[in-house]
């Protein structure tokens, strides 16, 4: 299969390789079929929607930041990233995660509506 | 929009496995029970939309992120990421 995103041109993958959000994301219920790609730079993670090539959330990985963050088994759980120019006004979204299942390529995304976790969290230390 | 009027410890059921039951009412408050199983995600209204506008308003694509942007983002792995102390 092949699509083309904005971020990484044409990108070809295989049918085993999409990931499902049978509930979409907060926002785009609709949209269910996922690649999850993964750049030298190691930080980021970029979930692109297969169904609308031009929806690509830039995700970072939760335990680089929180080691006692909400876990759930087999899933590793991602922030959503609100990029800027300015580094250190690059935020992540702890308060609702993504949780995905990289054996199985299925995912979902929670609000942990009893924590005290932010959704503009900075990502960078100054 | 259904509407239906409910007195104190009054329930409604939907779907006959959500009960809402009105626990009590102040002045410009009221209290609400809710029992649902446990796979179903109940949430303020509130909340769910701003965690939905955050999502919406997310700079995707070609807006944010072109070539040089992710050439500053290869950059970015060299800062130090803000870790929560336990």
């Amino acid at each position: 299969m092949k699509i083309t995103t904005h971020q990484f041109g044409e990108i070809e993958f295989q049918k085993e390789h999409i990931v499902k959000f049978t509930s979409g994301l907060i926002g785009f219920e609709t949209l269910q079929n996922y690649v999850l790609i993964k750049t030298e730079d190691e930080l980021f993670y970029w979930l692109n929607s297969v169904e609308k090539p031009e929806i690509c959330f830039p995700m970072v990985g939760i335990r680089v930041i929180d080691e006692s963050f909400p876990m759930e088994k087999n899933y590793e759980a991602f922030g959503i990233v609100t990029l800027n120019k300015d580094p250190l006004k690059i935020t992540i979204n702890l308060k609702s995660p993504v949780y995905l299942n990289q054996d199985d390529k299925i995912g979902y995304q929670t609000i942990l509506s009893n924590s005290n976790y932010s959704m503009n969290y900075n990502l960078f230390k100054p | 929009m259904l509407i239906l009027t409910r007195k104190i410890n009054e329930e409604i059921i939907i779907n006959s496995e959500i009960r809402i039951k009105i626990l009590s009412i102040a002045e410009n408050q009221i209290k609400i029970g809710i029992t649902a199983p446990g796979n179903m995600e109940i949430l303020r209204g509130e909340i769910y939309e701003r965690v939905k506008n955050i999502a919406i308003n997310i700079p995707v694509g070609k807006v944010s992120v072109d070539d040089k942007v992710r050439e500053e983002i290869k950059d970015l792995s060299k800062l130090k990421v803000n870790k929560i102390s336990n």
